[in-house]
């Protein structure tokens, strides 16, 4: 009978079926390319080891000094006492800063400017899109073009404003991650406002009516209404922008590849330097490590605390 | 309270004309319903009153001043949404006090009205909700609460009733009728639903594709529709409008009499006829019959009647409740 009715099942259930055949795939590319690799990092972090040979749970007395040794917390506490490290978390933060106070207030702003349908607003919202489609090391090219103080805007603006010598901005500690958080907030901010459109759009136009009856003007719709109506969004686009500032990594390569003197780091570029390229595994693994902990406590915390009830 | 009055009121909306000229005076105190199929422009006026629409042409004046272009906020008005446009994210006290707050009106004045208004509406012990935990009847009234508290000099209803069942809305119908009576203000209520019309108003207006039929008393209307639109319009079931020889014999372009106004006898009448479908009502029976002469007929027979889908029947206009649209556009009644 259970036979019988699993059969069944398999022939009239449509979910049954979805589940049957979809499920067990993405299972499987999410197990072999997510968490094995994820767990792999935890595996390596307590190691000196190049990447090179057998991996370090083969290490035995033949291999141990040749391929890398054990070597417990010390990846974590070189990690904590580098001054690089430091400053690219600093830097990671200064991303977090710089996308809740400019970039997200930013969008919002456009996106209450334009999110109504017209011609005109159709315009404006590609072209503010155009950024986001953009691969991200082309746009770190352009900005690293732009930057240039022989021939690209810089040189320009150098030659304007008469300086003696050709402004280097990328090339400069005080700016360089000045220069990158721009870039940021310029490829960005399109995608968190195209979120708000969405959200913008589908409040009823007579709830707007009824507070222009109310007596409400433009800015009192939008701080009284538009704003916590979309809140939802609002909090999904903050989400979005921490866990990417953790991440963000393509558009520092080309612009300044963590220079000068490993000022302008992000954690991830920080990792890729000093994990991969100096071949410690270990090393980068440990990196990895924190930076993995980190994004799952700030989910954690704030699914649990700003979109709770959502 | 106040005179509602448009004057040469045009409307487009880029080469579409929706209203072409309309001048229209809603008294002091009314209660007027502007009523007419979808898409006659009765809400794009009433929008217009409110200010949600500009005016293309002509001229609107409240309680004798002219607010054509003033904002909606500045005229003196509060509307009833159908879709009630209540805030999802605000209690009901909030959703209430709303206009107040923007208003700048003090903490404890905008908390006595708003008290007052839930009063009235007897939404007291439902302040602290959200629109979400309430029935539509329930939002309906916080949104008829909204428009009170601001002390507004006209209502304006947009179809408000369209999005409650049969029973609510019977009852907030009267509710409605009663809130009148007792604020005394001006009400002008959009629908689409003559039932609504005839048993609210003391003033409706019949409109057609942006111009008005006829304007009246609910009962004028009912007595002495001015032309065949009204006339099939009002009542329910509709007016029969016969054509052919029984107008032409009458020296009319149409004959119109209402289905209670007809007599049916199995022996003798004017016009012959066979029941193709009877609906028993109860209080009613409603039959409809094909006839020779007079094509399809709605016939309105009192209490429970014996009749049988097939039967041969006969029928007899009442003598005074005969409507004649002359070719000249005249009505008479015979």
């Amino acid at each position: 009978m259970q036979q019988g009715s699993l059969w069944q099942k398999w022939i009239h259930d449509d979910r049954l079926r979805m589940i049957i055949i979809f499920v067990p795939p993405a299972i499987l590319v999410f197990t072999v390319f997510v968490m094995l690799p994820m767990i792999q990092a935890g595996f390596f972090s307590p190691w000196k080891w190049s990447g090179y040979g057998p991996a370090p749970w083969a290490f035995n007395e033949a291999t141990d000094a040749t391929f890398g040794r054990w070597v417990g917390e010390r990846n974590f506490d070189r990690m904590f006492g580098h001054s690089a490290f430091q400053q690219a978390v600093w830097n990671s933060i200064l991303v977090i800063v710089v996308s809740l106070l400019i970039q997200l207030p930013l969008a919002l702003m456009l996106a209450l400017m334009i999110y109504r349908t017209s011609r005109a607003n159709t315009i404006f919202r590609l072209v503010f899109f155009m950024p986001y489609i953009l691969a991200e090391v082309a746009t770190g090219l352009i900005f690293a073009f732009a930057l240039d103080g022989n021939y690209g805007l810089s040189a320009w603006f150098s030659q304007m404003l008469g300086l003696e010598e050709a402004w280097f901005p990328l090339a400069e500690k005080p700016w360089a991650f000045y220069a990158i958080l721009a870039a940021l907030v310029w490829k960005y901010f399109g995608f968190h406002m195209m979120i708000y459109i969405a959200g913008l759009q589908s409040i009823s136009s007579e709830l707007l009516e009824s507070a222009e009856i109310d007596g409400a003007t433009t800015w009192q719709k939008a701080i009284y209404i538009k704003i916590p109506l979309i809140w939802p969004a609002i909090t999904v686009s903050i989400f979005y922008s921490v866990l990417g500032a953790l991440q963000v990594f393509d558009l520092v390569m080309p612009m300044t590849a963590g220079g000068p003197s490993n000022s302008s780091h992000t954690l991830v570029s920080y990792l890729y330097n000093f994990g991969f390229i100096r071949l410690d595994v270990g090393f980068g693994s440990a990196v990895g490590v924190f930076l993995f902990v980190t994004g799952v406590v700030f989910a954690l915390v704030y699914r649990n605390t700003v979109q709770k009830g959502q | 309270m106040a005179e509602v009055r448009m004057t040469n009121v045009k409307k487009n909306y880029g080469s579409v004309e929706v209203i072409p000229d309309l001048s229209l005076t809603i008294p002091d105190g009314s209660f007027s319903v502007l009523v007419g199929p979808s898409g006659c422009g009765k809400s794009t006026l009433l929008r217009m009153i409110a200010g949600l629409e500009e005016v293309t042409d002509g001229s609107i004046h409240i309680d004798g001043e002219d607010v054509t272009n003033a904002k909606p906020s500045d005229r003196g008005i509060a509307m009833v949404f159908q879709s009630y446009a209540l805030y999802p994210h605000m209690t009901v006290r909030q959703n209430i006090g709303f206009g107040l707050k923007l208003a700048k009106t003090p903490k404890d004045e905008i908390d006595r009205r708003v008290d007052e208004a839930a009063d009235i509406l007897q939404l007291g012990p439902l302040l602290d909700r959200k629109p979400r935990q309430l029935s539509g009847g329930q939002r309906q009234r916080v949104a008829i609460g909204r428009s009170i508290v601001r002390k507004p000099k006209v209502f304006l209803f947009d179809e408000p009733l369209s999005n409650l069942d049969a029973a609510l809305r019977t009852q907030m119908r009267v509710e409605l009728a009663e809130l009148h009576a007792k604020l005394g203000a001006t009400m002008v209520y959009v629908t689409h639903d003559q039932v609504e019309a005839m048993t609210m108003a003391d003033q409706i207006v019949i409109m057609k594709a942006g111009i008005i039929q006829q304007v009246g008393r609910p009962m004028d209307l009912y007595n002495a529709p001015e032309n065949p639109f009204v006339a099939g319009f009002i009542g329910s079931p509709k007016m029969n409008l016969i054509e052919g020889s029984i107008a032409s014999a009458r020296k009319s372009k149409l004959v119109g009499v209402r289905p209670e106004h007809i007599d049916v006898s199995p022996d003798a009448g004017e016009w012959e006829g066979t029941l193709r479908y009877a609906e028993h009502l109860g209080s009613d029976t409603v039959a409809y019959i094909d006839s020779e002469v007079a094509g399809s007929v709605t016939v309105r027979l009192q209490g429970e009647v014996a009749i049988n889908r097939g039967d041969k029947v006969f029928m007899t206009p009442r003598a005074g409740n005969i409507h004649l649209f002359r070719e000249n556009g005249a009505v008479e009644r015979a």
